[in-house]
């Protein structure tokens, strides 16, 4: 049999359930990864991963998955690869079990299971309040034991520029750079799959890791790649607001029992401690009795917005409101959400064991990506994408605990295909002439050559800092079309000054600046498909609201946005694609009544 | 292939080597270090109680001295049981422990912590030590009047006649300080470096039973010493000096 | 303290792996809840010495900034710590930022850490599955067992453990704390345990366990307070029991 070498880029949980699988098969692995694959945003995952085992007695099914995980996403998710993530979802469980991942048990010695929001079911595994790391770690050390076996190169400390795609729009490899000699390199292969992870430093502060930045997937838009539901960027409720990021307080301390509250009277400045019960205002457990505290994140983070901005009760006045575990005794909280308390108590000084956390909402998950079919696939052949670099699962909102699935199913599904493409290619004589690798290679290190000389003014940190900021205040939560309109003529603008981009560092080694600001541009230009997507959807559906549309419009809007870049006028153009609706009909998504 | 390897190799080429790997299935350090280890329980620490019982006796008198050195001088095969149960055990332990000093390097300045600084006085009190011993076992085994044979008469009065000079005493309170502090913490080390104390209040109250060890060594070697200072001079049998 | 709404750095910056170090300070404005990468990013957006001279961004790891990927391990203050959770108002100033010194520098604070993952491929550091399809759930484990198991499996990589260790450098060559750890953790489950004598013969090797000299600075600088010293003692008893039976029984 033949063995097809592959390409996968990023080595989060997509990435690394693609290299398994691919090696499993025979086939061999280049891994590209800008840190360390065991240092890749993955770890950040904190409360769990969903699978319906029904270990509680509950009635729970892959079936009812799937539809919370529809109607969480406000239908706007192709129903078919959902539905397939979740029937697989118990197999993942018990194979990442298997690999050592150590979930917490139950007294028989079984697996736990905790509640997430949008479900009323027990459906979250988790390890600690570090899942995300434990389920990286464990695939982070298959992939070191197909590394010993020789199935598996890994290049650590090289980012992605571009791919190699010929003339018939068929991709045929990558180029890369090494990020300590600065060289420009062009790697074969017979397939790509792309598993670079989510956007967040689009909108500068967000909970996102550093490497973040959307740059592989931009790049891959302006090489054609479609694009697909950019505007869907969910705002995470509680995070912990700080000066460098923002840190993630995972949803599991409101499944672990927390409640979100202000107190009644604004500006009160007392202890929150000292406050009566009939002194604060638990608004989740009033406006939604029966998801209370576990109501979807965009809701939860809607909820908070208004409080804080139409209500003025934000905590003594500041964008803040109470995420209260204290009537929680210690030993539990110690058992199930250690991790995440620690982060707390570290970055922020106070016990959240003691004293109420105060928390606001941060950017935190891109649920648009890369548009793929329900293979995977780009519509650029060869090149595959998986994990929340791509669009497929979870529609207009993701529900808490389904990332971890979809990235590991979508990477399960990625790997195996992949190689069967691979293997189509090997026996058809799929190989292209040098020159589109020398011709790639060759752009790259022009465009290198430009930025690196260029003689301007402008510092790509400050930059970036404007492009953050215009996007967290214009294309998150609350929406309105004039805003994002002039966000968008911000951005044209931002792109103007990068051209005279200034770097301090011009040196050809290890020089981050440099690196940074070839990230920056990417980051700019799909800002412009997530500002255009948001400007052009005039309705409100899952994380995307918009005041002046308040309700969802599936006659006009129950459809997938593409979009693609028109480089002869260097912006994004737009499509629409039908939504697969066959197994579940959309039916109305409200959380404060019983549906 | 598209583009020659050549740039993997210069990022690489140009970062130095840093601290090797594990070098599985190479070289005896393993069973060096563990003998090294084990050698200073048995037969070093387990002789050194001994000395130090057998020392004690000083207390009781010239005669009582004497006497133990007579009965230990005159064991069966006494020249085989010192050279291969104390010389021999006592040059491993000491050289391969010089070795394990050069090797190591102290950080109490960055680090300040007991564990850091029990490593550290670990290494001083093995040197010390090794210089004491040394200097002990030529000048009291190998120099002067000879204990072997029938020498054993004349076991006090060397040490007492040593212990005329105030620098003498001095350094040998300071070696047996050093000696006593060396192994109780090294029986402390063994047992967790062998696994016998793997928990960590185990490992804590082991600490203090070898403090406690320490201690009463260091009691005893003193109380010794006394033993010879303050029996006066003529009680003790005139020695000739070469 | 130049003055309480003032931070002062002072970083050793190495343009190259084959260039000399030198210092530079740099004053910048305290912000509450200000941590040591939120420094060296502002030191990015105003590449500007304290002195008045323009000079480069600083290189240094980082990724997650909350202290659970393990990139930003460096010296602060002269002791290895993550630069994400180092809050300068618990450091005193002026706070000096170094690179690790037992790892090759690649340039200013970041150095190449990879000797940990290669540790780990040696020591089979993964639990060996029969593959990835469906082969049902896997083997029952109490809570106590997870409980032992979840503190090592936190180990973040950083590599502090291995910098603070007075016997980790050129001379033992020592595999350092963070590989035993999780020797340990994967003896312990009950796949892994599969190849647990494997795992200790690599362990008796050349720069293995017999190099710990206990001083016990891993389990002190160690951000994720991994249970190493425990690790270490155990592992040992296991080490000892493979080396008495390949003395005695084979």
């Amino acid at each position: 049999m033949s063995q097809p070498k592959i390409i996968v880029v990023g080595g989060g949980l997509a990435g690394l359930s693609a290299t398994i699988k691919i090696a499993e098969m025979g086939g061999h692995v280049d891994l590209f990864s800008i840190v360390p694959v065991k240092r890749s945003h993955s770890v950040c995952a904190q409360g769990g991963i969903n699978a319906a085992k029904n270990l509680k007695g509950e009635g729970d099914s892959t079936w009812q998955h799937f539809d919370d995980t529809i109607y969480g996403g406000d239908f706007l998710a192709n129903q078919p690869p959902v539905k397939a993530m979740c029937e697989a979802a118990p197999g993942v469980i018990d194979l990442l079990d298997r690999m050592g991942v150590p979930f917490n048990r139950t007294p028989e010695g079984l697996l736990d299971f905790r509640r997430f929001g949008g479900t009323l079911f027990n459906r979250t595994a988790f390890a600690g309040a570090t899942t995300g790391q434990q389920l990286l770690y464990a695939l982070d050390e298959q992939v070191r034991r197909y590394e010993a076996e020789g199935k598996v190169t890994k290049y650590e400390a090289w980012e992605f520029l571009s791919a190699v795609i010929d003339d018939q729009r068929v991709c045929h490899g990558i180029c890369a750079i090494d990020l300590r000699s600065m060289a420009v390199q062009t790697f074969p292969a017979e397939a790509v799959i792309i598993a670079t992870g989510g956007v967040g430093a689009i909108f500068g502060k967000s909970t996102n890791s550093v490497v973040c930045t959307g740059s592989a997937q931009s790049a891959l838009y302006q090489q054609g790649a479609y694009y697909a539901n950019g505007e869907f960027i969910q705002v995470h409720p509680t995070c912990i607001p700080g000066e460098d990021k923002l840190r993630l307080m995972s949803e599991s301390a409101r499944g672990e029992g927390g409640r979100v509250w202000v107190p009644k009277q604004p500006g009160d400045k007392r202890d929150p401690k000292s406050l009566p019960e009939g002194e604060r205002w638990y608004f989740l457990e009033e406006w939604y009795p029966k998801y209370g505290n576990l109501v979807p994140r965009d809701i939860a983070t809607r909820a908070i917005h208004k409080v804080v901005y139409e209500l003025h009760l934000g905590i003594d006045g500041q964008p803040m409101v109470y995420l209260d575990l204290t009537h929680i005794d210690r030993a539990t909280l110690d058992r199930k959400l250690e991790g995440i308390l620690e982060i707390y108590e570290k970055f922020v000084g106070d016990d959240p064991r003691d004293t109420p956390m105060k928390i606001f909402p941060g950017v935190h998950y891109t649920m648009g990506g890369l548009w793929v079919d329900f293979e995977q696939r780009t519509n650029i052949e060869g090149l595959y994408a998986a994990g929340e670099c791509e669009y497929q699962y979870h529609g207009a909102n993701r529900l808490g605990a389904n990332s971890l699935l979809s990235c590991i199913y979508a990477g399960f599904v990625s790997g195996p295909n992949a190689v069967n493409y691979a293997r189509n290619g090997i026996k058809s004589g799929r190989t292209p002439a040098q020159h589109v690798y020398n011709s790639e290679r060759k752009r790259q290190e022009e465009i290198n050559a430009h930025l690196m000389n260029n003689d301007g003014t402008e510092n790509p940190f400050l930059l970036w800092r404007e492009l953050g900021d215009t996007m967290t205040k214009n294309v998150t939560v609350i929406r309105y079309n004039k805003n994002i309109r002039e966000t968008d003529a911000k951005l044209v603008e931002l792109l103007e000054r990068y051209r005279h981009v200034n770097l301090s560092d011009r040196s050809n080694w290890a020089n981050t600046s440099f690196v940074f600001a070839r990230q920056l541009y990417n980051m700019l230009q799909l800002a412009r498909v997530i500002a255009q997507g948001a400007a052009m959807r005039d309705e409100s559906r899952g994380a995307h609201y918009k005041p002046d549309f308040p309700e969802r419009d599936d006659a006009n809007w129950l459809k997938t946005t593409k979009a693609y870049f028109a480089a002869d006028a260097d912006e994004p153009r737009f499509e629409f694609e039908q939504v697969d609706t066959s197994l579940i009909k959309p039916r109305p998504r409200r959380y404060d009544v019983a549906t | 292939m598209a583009s020659s390897a050549s740039s993997i190799d210069t990022s690489s080429a140009r970062i130095k080597e840093g601290v090797a790997p594990l070098r599985a299935g190479q070289g005896y350090s393993f069973v060096l270090r563990r003998l090294h280890s084990l050698s200073g329980i048995v037969p070093i620490g387990a002789f050194l109680i001994e000395h130090f019982i057998s020392n004690s006796e000083a207390t009781k008198g010239v005669q009582a001295y004497n006497d133990q050195v007579k009965f230990l001088t005159s064991l069966p095969f006494v020249h085989v049981l010192e050279w291969v149960f104390i010389f021999l055990p006592l040059l491993y332990h000491g050289i391969y422990g010089l070795y394990i000093w050069y090797k190591g390097d102290s950080n109490v300045g960055e680090y300040p912590w007991t564990g850091n600084w029990l490593y550290t006085s670990q290494r001083w009190t093995g040197i010390i030590a090794f210089i004491y011993i040394a200097y002990h076992v030529i000048d009291m085994r190998f120099l002067g009047v000879h204990l072997m044979g029938g020498g054993y008469n004349n076991a006090f009065s060397k040490v007492w006649f040593d212990f005329q000079s105030p620098w003498t005493i001095a350094f040998y309170v300071i070696g047996i300080v050093a000696v006593s502090w060396h192994f109780a913490y090294g029986v402390w080390l063994f047992a967790a470096k062998w696994g016998l104390t793997i928990g960590d209040q185990a490992r804590r109250r082991f600490g203090y039973v070898c403090a406690a060890l320490a201690i009463l060594l260091i009691g005893i070697g003193l109380w010794t010493i006394t033993g010879f200072v303050q029996t006066p001079a003529g009680q003790v049998p005139y020695v000739e000096h070469d | 303290m130049a003055n309480s709404k003032s931070v002062i750095l002072k970083i050793k910056r190495q343009q190259t792996p084959e260039s000399k170090p030198y210092w530079e300070e740099f004053e910048l404005s305290y912000r509450p809840g200000m941590n040591v990468t939120s420094a060296l990013m502002d030191i990015a957006a105003n590449p500007v010495t304290r002195q008045g001279k323009p000079t480069t961004p600083v290189t240094y790891d980082s990724n997650c900034l909350e202290e659970i990927c393990g990139s930003c391990a460096m010296i602060i203050n002269g002791q290895a710590k993550m630069a994400c959770s180092a809050l300068i108002a618990n450091l005193k100033q002026p706070i000096t930022l170094e690179p690790f010194t037992k790892f090759p520098i690649i340039r200013d604070l970041a150095v190449d850490r990879s000797v940990l993952f290669e540790n780990l491929k040696r020591v089979k550091a993964w639990v060996p599955v029969d593959g990835t399809y469906d082969l049902g759930s896997g083997p029952r484990q109490s809570s106590e067992m997870q409980e032992e198991a979840y503190p090592l499996s936190n180990c973040i990589s950083c590599c502090c453990c291995m910098e603070a260790c007075p016997q980790f450098n050129d001379k033992t060559g020592f595999v350092g704390a963070a590989t035993i750890a999780q020797v340990r953790l994967f003896n312990s489950h009950p796949t892994g345990s599969a190849l647990k004598t494997e795992r200790l013969k690599v362990l008796m090797g050349d720069g293995g366990i017999q190099e710990c000299g206990y001083a016990q600075n891993c389990v002190e600088v160690c951000p994720k307070e991994l249970p190493l010293t425990k690790s270490i003692a155990a592992v040992g008893g296991q080490v000892m029991w493979q080396a008495v039976k390949d003395l005695f029984r084979t």
